[in-house]
């Protein structure tokens, strides 16, 4: 999730406080080992990638006063909807056609662009139904015309396209394969009897009569058929309908009894199960590898090229996986998504629901961390005074090593209490390059979130000119001092951060440093933030906007986290 | 002689601010202003290239009577329209002849710079990013990030919710449960950086009037 420069990620410590022994239920109580303080969160480690969101994907637990991100949140789907004609499909339908759209979504093969009903028809000779129709990929001009399949009717896409093969041949449903299947056995059990009595040697051309291999559906159809069939004769008959018990049979016995025995019972009872055969043919699903379409195959490629062949991502895309020419590939049925609403995974509270509907993209809960925890954002302090209306554009993309840079780092408080904040961060950026990092004002208050009129009204007066930004000699460099805040407002404060970028080239002397890796030249600052304010004891169970006064007890709350501000991108000099 | 220093006492911005507060460059090229509504605070920037003049031509039956002027292009409040960007109605090819349908762009819809867009149909809190091709007939639903440099083909329909890449594009993520909420204090706090990035007071996705008031 690239964003551009500068962005702040927060870090969400789910890992962390799962393996510590007895996560604290408040965040008031002291921290629970010396050494989580010691150490500093490195934004480079690998498994950083996983803990750092940018704060509008993040959640909050009232109840756990805890960050939630998308680790530590139970996910629970409300429905399912197909993204392409957005209509919902019920869960049994999901259950029983899996999770593909079954009406007329179909993505193409080539390029996963959403592919559209054409028309071949012929302007010169109307037919009657407008057809033969054909599914078309409007960015990359791939058709089915390309497979040989063409449709009679415009809708019920799916239902024609299993019936159909590439190349045009009707597939068979499974009935008609069930039916095709009982009476290739029968043929074959009445020649192996005919074998049996005549004792003729022609055995092997039995094999033969097939002519071609069968398809991957004939093949998994009768794998399935040969295991149901085996499962049969495993558990002779089902003990819940009336008519087949069978008393005399030990297996139904013992499960009749299982049903009135307790469970340690049971686990006597288990038996082994006995091995099952394997597909012996053909007919039963066993497909037995013939070097001659590997031969073919080359064959083919040598013919037509690399181009024939497909990307593995397309491959993969396919119903069936193996395939390996372009003139086998089929149009790929949209895949279903879901709305999901979130639970958190410690308490179990609901932290986001969105409506069911799936037109509706309104939230009935919804807890976001945006709401309860700062928000923190830099912007590079600019070296001449804004006295110009036209901002200067700060090139974050070319930080200059060496150089001290000043940088304001913008708290805002989204509370309804004033908080004290402390900045933390280590003096040099972790990582191959340095950095000296030095927050001047570390400590400082943030007041309170009011109404949003009060914004709206304030916004309207002049934005606070501070005096000491323009020095008496319209020098900036005056007022920035270290220990005092640059700018407060209403509910946000600012402070200087002073960086110096490390060197992207080590001194001559270590030739031998490997390389820089992708990515090693962006500054990122972890910064730890710690609150602490006074909030309403019973201050989760009012609403966040109301403001009635209740006069219940004050705590003292506290609340840690790190976050990750990415400053720009170094380069040299 | 006197007419280019009368031109220059009278500097005028370069934005023509309407009634209802929208904010059209001078610079920008609009054909067919007939056919196009703005909602309101809506910013056309300059470069931007408005099709008003491809409007359905099919007979609109009206009930008065009356000669209706078809709309062609719609766009609802607080929507930005980055430079360089075309908006051209989309249209189809039905027994030899081009139609073209009207479009529809909803409210607090950004869209970055350079872009081409012939949706039929773009829904509010969208956000665009730069460079983006939008092919004709593509339908977008509400909060959804296109990523820069996309290439959107046509007829596709992107459900709410999604961040939205590549080309051809496809659906790469879902946008945070945040998306669009300035919320968290995020007011103006003295034009510092709140939001996303470091020197804009507005989010994506979020509400764009604050966007709209600072463009002069």
């Amino acid at each position: 999730m690239a964003q551009p420069f500068p962005y702040t990620y927060y870090s969400c410590d789910c890992y962390d406080s799962k393996v510590a022994p007895n996560p604290p239920k408040r965040a008031s109580q002291p921290p629970p080992a010396d050494d989580e303080d010691e150490r500093t969160f490195d934004p480079r480690n690998a498994r950083s990638n996983y803990s750092l969101y940018p704060l509008e994907h993040l959640l909050y637990c009232e109840d756990c006063q805890q960050i939630r991100c998308q680790r530590c949140v139970i996910e629970e789907t409300l429905n399912w909807f197909c993204p392409s004609c957005l209509f919902e499909v019920p869960s049994s339908v999901i259950k029983s056609d899996g999770n593909r759209c079954t009406r007329n979504c179909y993505n193409c093969p080539v390029c996963t662009s959403p592919m559209t009903v054409n028309t071949l028809e012929d302007p010169t000779d109307p037919s009657s139904s407008g057809g033969p129709w054909i599914l078309a990929c409007p960015y990359c001009q791939w058709s089915t015309v390309e497979i040989g399949i063409e449709f009679e009717k415009h809708t019920g896409i799916t239902s024609q396209l299993s019936r159909i093969a590439n190349g045009g041949k009707t597939i068979p449903t499974a009935k008609e394969r069930d039916k095709e299947r009982e009476r290739r056995k029968e043929i074959e059990m009445r020649k192996k009897d005919r074998d049996y009595f005549s004792g003729s040697e022609d055995s092997p051309s039995t094999d033969k009569d097939e002519g071609i291999t069968p398809s991957h559906d004939d093949l998994f159809s009768n794998l399935s058929a040969f295991y149901k069939s085996q499962m049969a004769s495993q558990t002779p008959s089902n003990p819940f309908s009336p008519h087949e018990i069978n008393f005399s049979s030990p297996s139904s016995f013992s499960r009749i009894m299982n049903l009135y025995s307790s469970t340690t019972h049971k686990k006597q009872k288990r038996e082994k199960p006995s091995p099952m055969r394997e597909a012996a043919s053909v007919h039963e699903g066993l497909n037995i590898h013939d070097p001659a379409t590997d031969a073919a195959a080359i064959e083919r490629i040598k013919r037509s090229g690399w181009s024939s062949t497909l990307s593995s991502s397309q491959k993969l895309a396919q119903p069936n996986p193996s395939i390996r020419f372009d003139s086998e590939l089929r149009p790929v049925a949209s895949l279903l998504q879901t709305k999901r609403g979130k639970r958190c995974r410690n308490c179990r509270h609901i932290l986001s629901k969105p409506e069911s509907k799936i037109t509706s993209t309104r939230y009935k809960i919804k807890l976001l961390a945006l709401n309860h925890i700062p928000r923190l954002s830099i912007r590079a302090l600019s070296p001449i005074p804004l006295t110009t209306t036209q901002p200067v554009l700060y090139d974050y993309d070319r930080l200059r090593s060496g150089i001290p840079t000043h940088f304001l780092l913008h708290l805002s408080n989204p509370l309804f209490d004033p908080i004290r904040v402390t900045l933390a961060t280590p003096s040099t950026t972790p990582g191959k390059i340095q950095s000296r990092v030095t927050i001047l004002c570390p400590q400082f208050d943030v007041g309170a979130n009011t109404d949003v009129w009060d914004d709206a009204l304030s916004s309207t007066l002049s934005p606070i000119k501070k005096p000491t930004s323009i020095g008496p000699d319209g020098n900036p460099q005056t007022s920035i001092e270290a220990g005092k805040i640059w700018d407060r407002g209403r509910n946000w404060t600012s402070v200087v951060l002073e960086v110096v970028p490390g060197f992207l080239i080590q001194p001559l002397g270590s030739k031998e440093e490997e390389e820089l890796e992708e990515d090693e030249d962006v500054l990122e600052i972890p910064i730890f933030v710690r609150l602490e304010f006074e909030a309403d004891v019973n201050a989760e169970e009012r609403g966040l906007g109301d403001s009635r006064g209740t006069e219940g007890k004050r705590e003292k709350r506290e609340e840690a986290f790190w976050t990750v501000v990415g400053v720009g991108r170094i380069v040299g000099n | 002689m006197s007419r280019p220093s009368a031109r220059k006492a009278a500097p005028k911005g370069e934005y023509i601010e309407t009634d209802s507060g929208n904010k059209v460059s001078r610079r920008s090229a609009i054909t067919g202003t007939a056919n196009i509504t703005l909602g309101g605070r809506t910013v056309i920037m300059a470069d931007v290239h408005l099709r008003g003049d491809l409007h359905p031509t099919r007979a609109v039956p009206s009930s008065s009577g009356k000669e209706v002027t078809p709309t062609s292009i719609s766009i609802g409040r607080c929507t930005v329209i980055s430079t360089g960007s075309v908006i051209k109605p989309p249209s189809r090819i039905s027994r030899g002849q081009v139609h073209y349908y009207p479009m529809k762009i909803g409210d607090n819809v950004f869209v970055g710079p350079h872009c081409t867009i012939s949706a039929i149909s773009i829904a509010s809190h969208v956000h665009i990013g730069d460079h983006t091709t939008i092919h004709p007939f593509v339908i977008i639903k509400e909060n959804v990030k296109i990523l820069p440099n996309t290439v959107i083909p046509a007829n596709m329909v992107i459900p709410s919710g999604s961040v939205v890449g590549g080309r051809p594009a496809r659906v790469v993520g879902e946008v945070g449960e945040g998306w669009g909420v300035s919320g968290g204090g995020a007011g103006v706090g003295g034009g510092l950086g709140v939001g996303g990035g470091g020197e804009k007071s507005w989010v994506e996705g979020g509400d764009l009037r604050e966007l709209v008031r600072s463009i002069k």
